[in-house]
């Protein structure tokens, strides 16, 4: 029932932003019945329409456009003039806040890259197995699997700790990595069988008839047919190993190590910045990693969690 | 073994008869070993506590530990019974800086930060006393009163007879702080520990005899009354015992932070070390740890009775605590127990499952298929299961992972909910006491009270704006501005999540916040406030974070499922006259009920967890006013290493999100009911 609905979902063109759907500006067809029955000119209800979005964007980017002023002033602008724009604008503040969390941005995009990479493989080898073999205990296998999308993280974020530091990996890349690498496949394996189940049981047949292994087919048909959901998997969990801040925050505990989500939040304690304009300017450095993903992988991110709710 | 033996014969009768009776023995014993009552008993064995508002500086035992000395920063010297009562009190004209008692009480070396050393009888009175340069800071004596060694801290080492005249002292000139004595009359051996990590024995006379060299500088020794064995505590945290006669070293324990005070039993054979890390460690004659008493801060002193049957902890709190070694090692035992009983009780969930599944081969269609199919008997299944050798193997990765880092801290969370958790040390069953703490708790229950208004406000939150907004951008009717609208919307997804917070509450600032400045511009300066520290406002602050509150997330969840809408619906609804108003109602709303069922599930699982939107704030402050229960439990295990209570909440947590969970999947309609 939940899962017909899951269906629907993902054959829909979901709302995406970024300029890769730019060209569906101008009257994209996907809208074009519901306009066959309106008229094309401003009347009162559209101009209050308008009037009401305009002003729930602003207030939305009051917070943004707030940081970005910020980030371009200096402590005397900031204190001294408060309801001025930047003058001048202090650009060094960006090379201020890129010294100070240059590193924990690369910490962030090792960790996550690395777990990513590491779920997307072994989620996408387990999800093909469960899809495409038959063996002993299958169901209830993945049953069990299944059954860890009820375990809140805060149940086991304790445990987990004492796991790790019995480990001894406490403050190292593998205290984030292992966890997450692990965490992340419950939900990507789900994605990856539901997907593996609906490739034609033909093109394996042909591959085994031409003497193909069964890794190999997996490699040769179903990894390319399977890139948009492994896309998908990638950078969901991308997106949200990148902002994880309990976590990490509970295992690593040297400045060196931290991930970015944490380390803005010790911008002053640790790292010793005390002005505000860098520190604003960090704040937005943080994003681009986010920024860069999200320009071409909205659409993914989105179908991703959609997916993953309805069916769960 | 014999029911799957049987099972593989023909009766049908015998092997389900075996099996109902083997599942009703595990069942028992599983309950049996949950339900095993425990001896009640304090924990860590102590036998008295007693709590003063100044730092216990010297603690010193008899040796059968039927006194207690205790010297504290407040000038008082006091000596107590076993049972913790007051026997006698000596006042010194600053604080107690050091203590040591003879074997059968009769004689008290302190040393004060008055600068004196003093001598004192059984009573507490004070036979005579010497006067250094700079403040005393340890001091010794022999078991029959006839010598005292006394370090100052003006660099020198003071040993003075029985009449209080000096034998002889030695500049070091260099940082001394740690003296025992061992031996009586003339044969009593002073033992100095100096910051240049050396040891030296000095005869009665003043005579080095055995000098013995460490790597850091020694904080604290004891040494036993024969001189066999020496224990000195050292400043990188580590405590090493020494062969009285030669100097070499026996074995050594790593302490988490400098040793402040080290003590030894008569023969050796047990060793109590005290360190800042906030710990006392209980060590066996062969430098095993058998016990770690951990305390709620630094440890500054500590003291073993002679028989090592005794011992107290001093620390920097001014908290004294007394006791008993075989208490606390039971206590240790009896953790070694409860991890017998829990492999014993993960042994028999095991066993079950077994059994059940075997019952499913044999009593359900499902499971009879594929038993059949199995071939005959366990040897078909196992032969099956080679066969199928690859498929294992291939998922064996990711099913290792998942029981390491996700099957086992579940469990393990649960189970630990219902002990006291040291990790490393001991866990101890406690029943439901982690509950009942919590319910005494005032930061679990205003987390509680809260984390039920943050639910709320978040379905609230998620239920309006992002809705709204989606049905108005839907029904904007030029493209080109729909799809910006959208797109701008969504941008502030870019945002780390931690930064959102940040910028905000940089904005609730009450120095230079947007916030207070605004209400400034606007002449409403009376309405400026500490937002975060004000306990009528800061709740409201909080769930203020993010107006107006148009999630991107739900908002393209929103939006997707309105442009999913099939458009003859809205067309036939166009056809018949219907309002947009009653469009949203009657069409669009039930239509939306999947999202908002997945809204819905996401946004409680999320709110019941709140965590950084009240740690990067207010940090639960002012009072009790924002905390959640997230919060509490991460303030619990990570500061007050209350490992237990912690995984408690972890449960009560991970109970709601389930009802919950369950409740909105059968209660809350899905569109699909709606659709045909």
């Amino acid at each position: 029932m939940v899962s017909a609905q899951g269906q629907k979902e993902s054959e829909q063109p979901l709302p995406v932003t970024g300029d890769n759907q730019s060209g569906e500006t101008e009257g994209g067809s996907m809208y074009a019945s519901t306009s066959l029955f309106r008229a094309p000119k401003f009347n009162a209800g559209q101009i209050i329409l308008y009037a009401i979005l305009i002003i729930l964007l602003f207030i939305t980017f009051i917070p943004i456009l707030y940081l970005i002023v910020l980030a371009l002033k200096d402590n005397g602008q900031i204190y001294g003039r408060f309801w001025s724009l930047p003058n001048p604008y202090r650009w060094v503040n960006f090379t201020l806040g890129s010294l100070a969390i240059w590193r924990s941005i690369l910490n962030s995009i090792l960790t996550s890259g690395t777990s990513t990479t590491a779920t997307v493989v072994l989620a996408s080898l387990s999800g093909y197995v469960f899809a495409r073999h038959r063996f002993p205990g299958k169901e209830m296998l993945y049953t069990g699997i299944l059954a860890l999308l009820m375990i809140p993280p805060i149940l086991t974020l304790i445990p987990a700790y004492v796991l790790i530091l019995n480990m001894g990996l406490e403050n190292t890349y593998w205290a984030l990595i292992l966890p997450w690498t692990s965490g992340g496949q419950v939900f990507a394996l789900l994605l990856c069988r539901s997907f593996f189940a609906t490739l034609p049981e033909e093109f394996f047949d042909a591959a085994r008839i031409d003497g193909a292994s069964e890794l190999q087919s997996f490699i040769r048909i179903a990894v390319p047919l399977s890139a948009p959901i492994l896309v998908t998997v990638a950078v969901v969990r991308l997106v949200t190993t990148y902002n994880q801040f309990m976590w990490p925050l509970v295992v690593i505990s040297s400045p060196k190590r931290q991930v970015v989500a944490v380390a803005l939040t010790q911008f002053t304690s640790e790292i010793g910045v005390t002005d505000l304009g860098p520190q604003m300017a960090g704040y937005i450095l943080a994003a681009i990693p986010l920024i860069v993903l999200f320009s071409f992988g909205m659409r993914h991110y989105v179908r991703g969690l959609t997916a993953g709710g309805l069916k769960a | 073994m014999s029911c799957w033996r049987s099972a593989s014969s023909a009766i049908r009768l015998r092997p389900a008869v075996c099996s109902i009776a083997l599942a009703i023995a595990l069942a028992t014993s599983l309950l049996l070993g949950l339900a095993l009552p425990l001896a009640a008993q304090s924990p860590d064995g102590q036998l008295w506590g007693q709590d003063t508002a100044n730092r216990i500086q010297a603690l010193a035992l008899t040796a059968d530990g039927g006194r207690v000395v205790i010297g504290s920063r407040d000038n008082t010297l006091r000596v107590l019974d076993s049972s913790g009562e007051l026997i006698g009190q000596f006042e010194a004209e600053n604080s107690i800086s050091g203590v040591d008692i003879s074997p059968d009480g009769q004689w008290l070396a302190v040393a004060s930060e008055d600068r004196f050393v003093y001598l004192l009888d059984g009573d507490g009175n004070a036979l005579w006393k010497h006067k250094a340069s700079r403040p005393m800071n340890n001091a010794a004596v022999a078991s029959d009163g006839s010598l005292v060694a006394a370090t100052s801290d003006d660099l020198t080492v003071y040993v003075l007879d029985g009449e209080g005249n000096i034998v002889w002292q030695e500049v070091l000139g260099i940082g001394v702080e740690a003296v025992d004595i061992y031996g009586s009359g003339e044969q009593a051996r002073v033992v100095v520990g100096s910051s240049d990590g050396l040891i030296t024995i000095y005869s009665r006379t003043g005579k080095a005899l055995l000098q013995a060299g460490l790597d850091y500088s020694v904080q604290s020794v004891s040494v036993t009354p024969n001189g066999a064995r020496i224990l000195a505590g050292t400043e990188d945290g580590t405590a090493i015992l020494l062969n009285g006669a030669n100097g070499d070293e026996i074995w050594r324990f790593e302490a988490e932070d400098t040793i402040v005070g080290v003590a030894l039993a008569a023969d050796s054979s047990t060793a109590l070390v005290g360190s800042e890390d906030g710990s006392a460690y209980l060590l066996a004659g062969d430098g095993t740890l058998t016990h770690r008493f951990r305390q709620d801060d630094d440890v500054l002193s500590v003291a073993l009775a002679g028989d090592g049957s005794r011992l107290a902890i001093g620390t920097i709190a001014g908290a004294a605590r007394y006791y008993d070694r075989a208490a606390a090692v039971a206590g240790a035992a009896q953790s070694t127990a409860q991890r017998q009983r829990l492999i014993f009780i993960l042994v028999g969930v095991f066993a079950l499952l077994i059994l059940l599944a075997t019952w499913a081969a044999r009593n359900t269609a499902s499971g009879q298929l594929i038993y059949q199919r199995s071939a005959a008997g366990p040897i078909g299944l196992l032969q099956t299961m080679w066969r199928a050798r690859l498929s294992y193997l291939l998922i064996l990765p990711t099913l290792l992972l998942l029981l390491t880092f996700n099957y086992y801290p579940a469990f393990s969370g649960l189970y630990h909910a219902f002990t006291k958790w040291s990790p490393g040390v001991s866990t101890e069953w406690v029943g439901f006491a982690n509950f009942e703490f919590l319910l005494e708790d005032r930061f679990f229950l205003s987390g509680f009270r809260n984390a039920g208004i943050l639910v709320v406000v978040s379905i609230i939150k998620t239920m309006t704006f992002p809705l709204l907004v989606a049905e108005f951008i839907f029904n904007v009717r030029n493209k080109f501005s729909q799809y910006w609208f959208r797109t701008l919307f969504v941008v502030p997804i870019v945002l780390p999540a931690v930064v959102e917070i940040l910028v905000w509450n940089n904005i609730y600032d009450p120095a230079i916040g947007l916030l207070n400045e605004s209400l400034k511009l606007f002449g409403l300066e009376n309405l400026t406030r500490v937002w975060y520290g004000d306990a009528s406002v800061s709740l409201g602050a909080i769930i203020f974070i993010g107006v107006p509150w148009v999630n991107a997330f739900a908002l393209l969840i929103f939006y997707g499922g309105l442009i999913s809408i099939s458009n003859e619906i809205i067309d036939a609804s166009l056809v018949d006259g219907a309002s947009t108003w009653r469009r949203f109602w009657t069409i669009d709303l039930p239509l939306l009920m999947g999202q908002i069922k997945l809204l819905l599930i996401l946004n409680f699982i999320n709110a019941v967890q709140t965590f950084e939107l009240v740690f990067l704030t207010t940090g639960g402050g002012p009072g009790a006013a924002t905390y959640t229960p997230a919060l509490e439990l991460y303030y619990l295990a990570m500061r007050m290493d209350r490992m237990g209570v912690a995984s408690a909440i972890g449960m009560i947590l991970f109970l709601i999100i389930l009802a919950g969970t369950i409740i909105n999947m059968r209660y809350v309609r899905s569109s699909t009911e709606y659709e045909a």
